[in-house]
């Protein structure tokens, strides 16, 4: 990897606003970052999930497959446990349940102790594009393109609550894309953001809209160019403390055939509905995945074009820590719970990454 | 239609075409001598001929044809989209085309082009003309071609209209009548749909308007009082054309359809300009290109083709619906063509690069053999393994489908120029 210097590229700063942070303990900083592994495998990896306070991680991609590998091991091979009809998209894991979704609409659970397929639900009618877990393991939420999002029990597989707020067509009349979904730290919210860059905040309980914000440059719409658009919001990232809602993606396209834009992620204040800050990076691509460290000091976001990126951001102090070059376009990643190690995964690699923490 | 005693002056050049035109009239029909002349192959070919029309969806930038017309699931080069069953058995599209799953009996999917340029601007001059322009010569593009063969002199709208809206790539896929001159260039519609400067001028009321059409007649049949001159012929026809295109207005004003029509058709620029193109070849137009840019999938193909393929799913088959319903599915022809492919390689964007090697188009109507797949490529997609296909032989089969011979000579001072290069032969496999 090869760190950029600091730089506050883009960075739009709203006044006398604060972000609250926790800092009980040393916090994992950016800066202390380190690549430990790099490895390459012929598949385009979409998505991983890591079973806690192990080296076990499971991963889906473009070979149709969902793997479990070892990290620890001296020879990396990940092992196939079952198969989808087509890209595994979605990997979540709740408890020793691990739920996969693709573009078969299929969502598959697994026991991962005996490895066994416990059940598959036709789950979607279109393509499934991320399966999360709620933060204490009792459900799983799926967004597809036939534009809801469901959340199911994880034990049972029964479905808990059907999501319907985003419009099944764009305002050109083309089918809309339901890319990116995640709950709020402590459950009880979770947030749906779709291609037109409209994203709906919901009570996991009752499953009733709270709000919703809009990125539209995200959208990418090119009316006069080439009458077509591939952004959209890519991920979603609640703070800590559940009151602020970062939004990933990509900025205005110069070249839409080449992804030639600046990545973007756009912070609000959900509930007043107000974009608190927004950060364009000078690392082109779209931003496939956003989480915020548990202490709240600082947002990570990953993704690409040609090439991948690994971006950090102090959203208190509003400036960029870092924007690291990554071998690969990343569409996903795991951080883990204290922070300290980060596993990308992308366009034939995994990429294995340590924080240290700063006294 | 051989020229035996042709001397290759550009004034008797047109003499065929004059006759045609002077053929279609009701004067004809009177006339024995004329009616016996019809029965002449080759001449029933040229009537044939007369009644056929084309419509050309350019998918600018370059379509995938592992997202369309030749998918490779489960293949490592296959992408995320299933193929689905065709209403002709053993053959299946992708899973973005259900529409037109269910009309593969209308349409032949030529699978195994190999036209080797995959660059945007020289490629898609090749898969405008067949061929690539020589040092000294510039090929007229197909619409040209058609204009010429199909085109009546006495046509009261204009022989070739393409649509072009967006911007990227309108440069590097121009209309062009090449050697065949201005006469043969298309009307391009860049901005909206109903071409611009044809409306008379406000200012000049129709009694106005008629009377100076009248006064400039009699001038210039005074002026024609013994002289003969094609130079004279040609002003009177541009003005006669002009008239008629300045009469077909309408013939771009889809408010002019009922609504139903409208709506099966859908609100899109693409559907719009498709359902204005159907409205052109019914009142005659031979040839009418709809650009439908802008393909060009380096980042994010599948998403892209998930947003585009879709809507050409839905417009081809209600193009083809539409076009049968009125009888026309034997005369109107309708093409899926693009510059090139895509790879079957995935780049980390997440994208397909140009691919000019194994890729597919489609051909709808007239002469052609609906639900015939002519080419393989091998299981992953990056060769054609049987049924090869150039931009040559594609127009061959074109042209012969059409009714024209694809051999016939144009001639550019004294040189025979063939419509197709020599050698080069129509697909007999789909022809009818």
């Amino acid at each position: 990897m090869k760190p950029n210097p600091v730089q506050q590229v883009g960075v739009t700063p709203i006044p006398n606003h604060t972000f609250p942070t926790t800092r009980t303990m040393p916090a994992p900083h950016p800066d202390t970052i380190q690549q430990l592994k790099d490895l390459q495998r012929p598949v385009i990896y979409f998505a991983v999930a890591r079973l806690a306070d192990s080296d076990q991680i499971y991963l889906g991609g473009s070979d149709f497959k969902v793997c479990s590998a070892d990290l620890g091991a001296a020879k990396f091979e990940p092992k196939e446990l079952y198969s989808h009809q087509s890209y595994v998209t979605g990997i979540a894991l709740a408890g020793l349940n691990l739920v996969s979704g693709g573009y078969d609409g299929q969502l598959i659970w697994c026991d991962v102790e005996t490895g066994q397929i416990i059940r598959t639900i036709p789950a979607h009618s279109k393509w499934i594009r991320k399966v999360v877990a709620s933060p204490d393991g009792k459900l799983v939420a799926s967004v597809a393109d036939d534009m809801v999002c469901r959340i199911w029990d994880a034990q049972t597989g029964q479905l808990v609550h059907e999501l319907r707020g985003h419009k099944e067509q764009t305002p050109q009349h083309f089918g809309s894309m339901l890319h990116a979904v995640a709950f709020s730290p402590d459950g009880k919210l979770l947030a749906t953001g779709d291609k037109v860059a409209h994203v709906v905040i919901w009570d996991v309980a009752s499953g009733q809209q709270l709000g919703s914000v809009d990125a539209p440059i995200m959208y990418t719409w090119d009316k006069v160019q080439r009458l077509h658009s591939i952004g959209g919001v890519r991920s979603l990232a609640f703070s800590p403390d559940g009151k602020h809602l970062a939004v990933g993606g990509t900025g205005k396209i110069g070249n839409i055939d080449h992804l030639e834009a600046k990545s973007r992620i756009e912070v609000f204040d959900w509930k007043a509905g107000k974009q608190l800050a927004e950060f364009v990076s000078d690392k082109q691509g779209i931003v496939n995945r956003l989480e915020w460290s548990a202490c709240g000091s600082w947002l990570v976001g990953a993704g690409g074009a040609g090439e991948g990126f690994l971006l950090f951001y102090d959203v208190a102090a509003r400036k960029a820590l870092r924007q690291d070059k990554l071998p690969m376009h990343t569409h996903d990643f795991h951080l883990s719970a204290d922070g300290t190690e980060l596993i990308c995964v992308g366009h034939n690699r995994i990429t294995v990454h340590r924080l240290g923490r700063v006294h | 239609m051989p020229r035996i005693n042709f001397c290759g002056s550009p004034e008797h050049a047109v003499d065929r075409r004059a006759f045609l035109g002077a053929a279609a009239g009701a004067t004809l029909a009177a006339d024995m001598t004329a009616i016996n002349a019809l029965a002449a192959p080759e001449v029933n070919g040229e009537l044939r001929k007369n009644q056929k029309r084309v419509i050309l969806l350019w998918l600018a930038g370059g379509a995938s044809q592992l997202e369309t017309w030749d998918p490779k699931p489960g293949a490592p080069t296959g992408g995320p989209f299933r193929a689905i069953k065709t209403d002709v058995p053993g053959v299946a599209i992708s899973e973005l085309m259900p529409k037109m799953a269910q009309r593969m009996k209308t349409t032949c999917i030529i699978r195994g082009l190999n036209t080797k340029n995959g660059d945007h601007g020289s490629a898609a001059q090749i898969m405008m003309r067949g061929r690539r322009d020589e040092a000294t010569l510039k090929y007229p593009d197909l619409g040209a071609v058609l204009a010429r063969e199909m085109g009546r002199a006495d046509s009261k709208v204009p022989d070739y209209v393409t649509f072009y809206t967006q911007t990227e790539g309108r440069n590097m896929a121009p209309g062009s009548p090449g050697f065949l001159g201005a006469r043969y260039a298309p009307m391009e519609l860049t901005t909206n749909n109903i071409p611009e400067f044809i409306r008379k001028l406000d200012s000049i009321d129709e009694l106005d308007h008629h009377e100076r059409a009248h006064l400039r007649e009699l001038l210039s049949k005074q002026f024609a009082r013994g002289r003969t001159s094609e130079t004279l012929n040609s002003q009177n026809e541009a003005y006669e054309r002009v008239r008629g295109i300045m009469a077909s207005e309408k013939l771009f004003d889809i408010t002019q359809e009922p609504q139903t029509v409208r709506d099966r058709y859908g609100p899109t620029q693409f559907a719009e300009q498709t359902l204005i193109a159907r409205r052109l070849v019914e009142a005659g137009v031979p040839f009418v290109r709809v650009g439908r840019a802008w393909w060009d999938s380096h980042g994010q193909n599948f998403e892209t083709h998930q947003e585009m393929v879709p809507e050409l799913d839905h417009v081809l088959a209600t193009l083809i619906d539409d076009l049968a319903e009125r009888g026309l599915s034997d005369d109107v022809m309708v093409l899926t063509l693009a510059e090139f492919g895509r790879t079957p390689t995935i780049n980390p964007s997440l994208g397909r690069d140009h691919f000019a090697s194994a890729w597919s188009m489609t051909i709808t109507g007239c002469g052609i053999k609906g639900g015939a797949v002519y080419g393989k490529t091998d299981p992953k997609g990056n060769t054609v393994v049987a049924e090869e296909v150039d931009a040559g032989s594609l127009f061959a089969t074109i042209y012969a489908a059409l009714g024209i011979n694809p051999h016939k000579n144009y001639y550019v001072g004294s040189r025979p120029v063939p419509l197709v290069n020599p050698g080069i032969e129509p697909i007999k496999a789909v022809l009818k």
